[in-house]
């Protein structure tokens, strides 16, 4: 049976555009989320704001986690799915603790452990920029970052999620020092990385999430930073912009 | 023929069917209001401007001037709000100038709905349309599509539903001008708060029969930035210099030489 | 004219052939491909929720919507589990009424197996096996099609209230609400409630006033609402309080009187 169509130009314009038909098994819920290693500590932080599209569903609704062994974590996307990885890699610390007599899991072992978990659903992805925070062998602050299928690195700074696009440059400049050179040297030395004390870090990071929510929505509410120390996981809360 | 140009259409479609997206378009996300009250009527709305989910500008305006006594808010696409609310205000002022006559708000109403008719919602313009003509206050609505609306209160936008509310429940025949101006700023607030596409701050406009009207631009501002914790201020010197190009500024002289006049004949115009 | 009424109504044999009955076995002894739920039926509008000092209060229509028709008049959607846990569902009804049946099992087992009096099933636990459960099923691509609001007492026995949706997506707030209620509804409850540990700060005849301002509004607002409802009140140390065929009360439709037309004319 053929349809008899009236010509015109918006015909074919209501023909590219798709119409869903299937169930979408994936939503954005916002936030944002980011981790910066120290000398001797590392902090993870992500505001408390979850939404979908233009609604606010909580305005206080905890992303990052202390999953144990002085590790924090967060999985910040489809809040689902970041619940789900997260839930997963709490139950398998707990397991491996009952099969280890207690035994720590380390940084390192945690980072590879998430990745196992992030590939075993390679063609049904977590859809989740994931972030992990704590200290290695060493002593030292360490964050990995991974991307939804698994793929994973160790860095000294990580953004994700809805303004990672806005904080990650400003990271870039004010924490490896990116863009910078000594002065006097007439850009031939660049201004070489060093540590930045815990202070520093925190007031760098409360910048970063106040200038992400000024400009964008799904950004807001509350700022909760996990503190890791080799005396433990520490939590602070600070307000942000309600708008 | 005047009006939108459709020249690039086919280009355009066949550019997107290359991967190539189309231009996105500022769009006021928005709440706004009206209300009437008494002896007049009020409109109110935030000031976000958003691009996608990135504000592109805190402090907006969406409060228009149609006429001296004809105010109007816009929601949806700013370029579209924007232009077509000149165009029908150049129009009114014209027709009004012609009839020797004030201009009226059904008239505005009118004009918008016969415009955007026409455009058949290609124009993304709705609007809150209110002010205080020979015949009285009145309070309209006109949607992009060209149908239009007539009530107490009003609310259009992303807000206008927790806007509404507020409404709702708070609204009652025959309020005092400050009642008024309460529950219109009580309803964009909610919808700063609550609704995503608006925030920072509140403008209003009222308009009383018989006065001029009042646009009170930031009623009120309750999302000020609070300071920052560190000075972001680099080192002089911090930039590498790649590339030094020193120019001298140049003097421009101009002489005006009179040409087949007497040099004393130039200056008696003035005398 | 079809003689045999059983025929009524349906694809005729002469037009469309007979009917193959294997599309009515799709997915066990046939060789049609099994179909999940792709958009709910029968469906329930929003659920709203809120926390007071002693307890929360949840409220939601009974209205049972075939698409624009107003089928059913007489739905419960507020399901009780246990002492004083209570699950307001919203969305599909068959899915709800699915999940009222896995919600007694697992009371029955909950009292079968651990009647010791103590430990009782709590919200909390409630809302972490829906979770679960509608996580699965959306992963299986299978969803319940539903949004709902569990309200009750956490392990400490302070007042909870935690929503979760077809996604498995959940979160939880002082004020919450499903559907048209997320939009109409939390801006009034946040209201009463900006902050949201401030609940504690809120009276029960608060929280039943901005609740009735809220069933007003969504009834005027919310095309699949109508103005007959369904109230609970779970308060500490108290029975809980269901109440049913609660009506919208100081409707008022006065503001009518004064608009003419859509300013079309002078009139």
């Amino acid at each position: 049976m053929s349809r008899t169509t009236v010509a015109s130009e918006y015909s074919a314009e209501i023909q590219s555009t798709p119409i869903e038909h299937r169930f979408n098994p994936y939503s954005d819920n916002g936030g944002t989320v980011l981790g910066i290693a120290g000398k001797d500590f590392a902090v993870l932080a992500g505001d408390t704001r979850h939404v979908t599209g233009y609604n606010i569903n909580s305005r206080y609704e905890p992303r990052v986690f202390d999953v144990g062994d002085n590790i924090v974590m967060t999985a910040n996307g489809f809040a689902a799915d970041g619940k789900a990885l997260i839930d997963r890699f709490k139950n398998q610390i707990k397991w491996y603790k009952f099969n280890n007599g207690g035994k720590k899991l380390e940084m390192q072992s945690a980072a590879r452990y998430i990745q196992q978990l992030l590939y075993g659903k390679r063609f049904f992805p977590y859809y989740v920029s994931t972030l992990i925070a704590g200290l290695d062998e060493e002593g030292r602050g360490a964050v990995y970052s991974y991307d939804p299928v698994g793929s994973y690195e160790r860095e000294q700074c990580r953004a994700g999620g809805a303004a990672a696009s806005l904080i990650m440059p400003f990271l870039d400049n004010q924490v490896n020092f990116k863009n910078q050179f000594i002065p006097g040297t007439d850009g031939k030395e660049k201004r070489p990385f060093e540590y930045l004390s815990l202070q520093e870090v925190i007031e760098l990071v409360k910048d970063a999430f106040n200038s992400a929510a000024e400009r964008h929505i799904h950004v807001g509410d509350g700022l909760e930073i996990l503190i890791v120390t080799k005396d433990g996981v520490r939590t602070e809360y600070s307000p942000l912009k309600r708008d | 023929m005047p009006g939108l140009n459709f020249d690039n259409y086919q280009r355009n479609q066949y550019l997107a069917s290359k991967g190539f997206s189309q231009a996105k378009a500022t769009s006021t996300g928005t709440t706004i209001v009206g209300c009437k009250f008494q002896n007049g009527v009020v409109i109110a709305a935030d000031t976000r401007a958003t691009a996608g989910d990135i504000v592109a500008d805190k402090n907006c305006e969406k409060l228009h001037r149609l006429a001296p006594r004809i105010w109007c808010a816009g929601a949806g696409t700013a370029a579209d709000t924007e232009m077509v609310t000149q165009l029908i205000a150049s129009n009114l002022e014209l027709h009004s100038l012609y009839e020797n006559r004030k201009p009226r708000v059904i008239t505005a109403m009118t004009l918008l709905k016969q415009h955007l008719f026409k455009y058949q919602g290609h124009l993304g313009a709705y609007l809150i349309v209110a002010g205080t003509d020979p015949t009285g206050a009145h309070l309209t609505s006109v949607q992009a599509h060209g149908s239009t609306d007539v009530g107490e209160y009003l609310s259009l936008g992303s807000g206008s539903l927790a806007a509404m509310a507020v409404l709702e429940t708070n609204w009652k025949p025959d309020m005092t001008r400050e009642e008024a101006m309460q529950l219109c700023s009580d309803a964009i607030l909610l919808g700063i708060w609550n609704d995503l596409g608006s925030g920072s701050n509140v403008d209003l406009c009222v308009m009383e029969i018989g006065k001029d009207a009042n646009l009170y631009r930031n009623y009120m501002t309750p999302n000020v930035r609070i300071a920052k914790e560190r000075s972001y201020k680099f080192a002089r010197g911090t930039t590498a210099v790649l590339q030094t190009s020193v120019r001298d500024l140049l003097d421009v002289e101009e002489t005006v030489i009179p040409f087949g006049q007497k040099d004393s004949d130039a200056m008696e115009i003035e005398a | 004219m079809e003689h045999n009424p059983f025929k009524w109504g349906r694809p005729d044999d002469a037009v469309y052939g007979a009917y193959n009955h294997q599309i009515a076995e799709a997915g066990v002894n046939s060789l049609f491909p099994k179909m999940n739920t792709q958009n709910p039926i029968i469906t329930g509008t929003s659920v709203i929720g809120i926390k007071y000092k002693d307890g929360v209060i949840l409220a939601a229509d009974n209205m049972g919507s075939y698409g624009s028709l107003m089928r059913f008049s007489n739905v419960e959607r507020l399901l009780t589990i246990g002492e004083n846990t209570v699950v307001g569902v919203s969305g599909d009804i068959s899915d709800a009424q699915q999940l009222a049946r896995y919600l007694d099992s697992l009371e029955l087992q909950e009292n079968v197996y651990d009647n010791d009096g103590e430990n009782q099933l709590k919200a909390v636990n409630v809302h972490e096996y829906l979770t679960k459960l509608l996580y699965h099923r959306r992963s299986q691509m299978n969803p319940l099609w539903n949004a709902l609001i569990v309200g009750g007492f956490d392990e400490a026995g302070e007042p909870f209230m935690k929503s979760v949706d077809l996604l498995g997506v959940s979160f939880s707030s002082s004020t919450l609400a499903t559907g048209f209620g997320a939009h109409l509804a939390v801006p009034l409850l946040r209201q009463v409630i900006p902050e949201d540990k401030k609940y504690v700060d809120v009276t029960e005849e608060q929280a039943r006033k901005v609740i009735e301002d809220c069933m007003r509004v969504l009834f005027y607002r919310d095309a699949r609402s109508m103005d007959k409802y369904s109230m609970v009140t779970i308060k500490k140390g108290q029975e809980l309080k269901f109440e049913k065929d609660l009506v919208v009360k100081d409707q008022n439709w006065r503001f009518a009187q004064n608009i003419r037309g859509y300013g079309n004319a002078q009139q």
